[in-house]
């Protein structure tokens, strides 16, 4: 009996942990989203579009994202702090290094581009 | 037989100072061509150069017009944009600037000394200038405040109001006379300023690290998000321009300031030697071009 409370009780626990992951992730996605499509913030939609998603006249001066959802989160991070590690003549702004996007807004944007199928 | 030696004499001599004014120009004029050939690649037939557009969707290669010929780029996008160019026709039966026009040549009339500095009007496609006295590029902007200075006046804003007006009726005395851009490098130092514009024009700057040239070379006829990017050759062609952002005329003073902003700088001070260098390269890179001042942008 108090091996079976204790399971009920660790399961009641990771059970509330893990929706509690994917309510903060959620957030996390939208506030990234908002971050992608806002011109005074990210304004990635000023030269992406977005596979699956609906953005509002998206430009073409970057490539439309597809597939990100198989990236590593650490390489989608990296791309956004300086795109010129991996692609020195990107012409994409480096987001992180010139402090254009915080630590926090970046892991948000990285949330929602997970979701890029 | 004298008089035919002293004939030859005087032509080598021209002949030679043409030659030697010609020199300060050669990195200049390799630049300008190597840039229009670029363009009237590009654009000759996007569909088919799809490795100067290479995130542009179908709908984008229907809208871009196919051979656009070396004048046209005096149009900056309209050039190649079908729908741009479709709505600026539109708005150009009723040009909003034809009361700065005007305004502009009662400023011209009026103004003390700006008919002596000016005796001729169509001077819009000479500027900027290199001043050797002065050892400075000079922007037509910058030239006007020069001559209400002389003339003890009180110098006008570089980027709008009465300076717009009066530059407007330059630029149309100079359509209306056909001029072309005509810009010259006539010195070692006016190629060193040249140089400067250049590196400026090329360089990335400012918190988003663009530079001009990512947007309006290598990214003119793509977008960001619906407008399609202006390219650099014809750029300086059509000011001041009636922008209907601004609801307003503005010199290109005023534009450089805009772009600078919107790259994530500072921008720099108006007729200070850093923009005045820049629009010296760049209005270098429209010579050729008819002057098609002043006209309506988004």
């Amino acid at each position: 009996m108090q091996k079976m409370k204790l399971f009920l009780a660790a399961t009641a626990t990771v059970g509330l942990m893990s929706v509690n992951a994917v309510a903060g992730n959620a957030d996390l996605v939208k506030e990234g989203e908002k971050i992608f499509n806002t011109k005074k913030i990210g304004n990635c939609l000023a030269c992406h579009a977005v596979n699956g998603k609906k953005i509002n006249n998206p430009g073409n001066l970057g490539p439309k994202l597809q597939g990100l959802s198989a990236w590593p989160e650490q390489a989608l991070y990296d791309k956004i702090y300086n795109p010129y590690t991996t692609n020195p003549i990107s012409a994409m702004p480096p987001f992180g290094l010139n402090g254009v996007l915080d630590d926090h807004q970046i892991k948000a944007v990285v949330a929602y581009l997970k979701t890029v199928k | 037989m004298i008089g035919k030696i002293v004939k030859t004499s005087v032509a080598v001599l021209i002949g030679a100072s043409v030659a030697y004014a010609g020199s300060f120009n050669t990195q200049a004029e390799k630049d300008r061509q190597a840039l229009v050939k670029y363009m009237e690649k590009k654009f000759s037939d996007p569909a088919k150069n799809k490795q100067f557009f290479p995130y542009a969707t179908p709908e984008d290669f229907k809208n871009l017009r196919k051979g656009v010929k070396f004048e046209e780029f005096r149009l900056g996008s309209y050039a190649y944009d079908k729908i741009g160019r479709a709505q600026y026709n539109d708005i150009n039966e009723m040009p909003p600037y034809e009361d700065n026009i005007d305004a502009g040549e009662e400023l011209y009339n009026k103004t003390k000394g700006i008919k002596q500095c000016f005796p001729d009007p169509a001077i819009a496609g000479e500027y900027p200038k290199f001043d050797d006295k002065k050892g400075k590029v000079v922007t037509l902007s910058v030239a006007i405040d020069d001559c209400l200075k002389a003339n003890g006046q009180k110098p006008w804003k570089l980027t709008k109001g009465k300076m717009a007006d009066l530059e407007a009726y330059f630029a149309h005395m100079s359509k209306e006379a056909g001029k072309k851009v005509h810009i010259t490098i006539p010195s070692k130092a006016a190629a060193a300023a040249y140089e400067r514009g250049k590196k400026n024009y090329y360089s990335q700057r400012g918190y988003l690290k663009l530079s001009c040239a990512t947007c309006h070379v290598q990214g003119s006829g793509n977008r960001v998000r619906r407008e399609f990017l202006s390219p650099l050759l014809g750029h300086t062609t059509h000011f001041p321009v009636y922008r209907l952002k601004w609801q307003g005329l503005g010199t290109l003073e005023r534009r450089i300031k805009g772009c600078e902003k919107n790259q994530g700088e500072n921008p720099h001070k108006p007729g200070g030697q850093w923009m005045s260098d820049m629009l010296y390269f760049m209005a270098y890179m429209s010579n050729g071009l008819p002057v098609d001042g002043p006209d309506i942008r988004k």
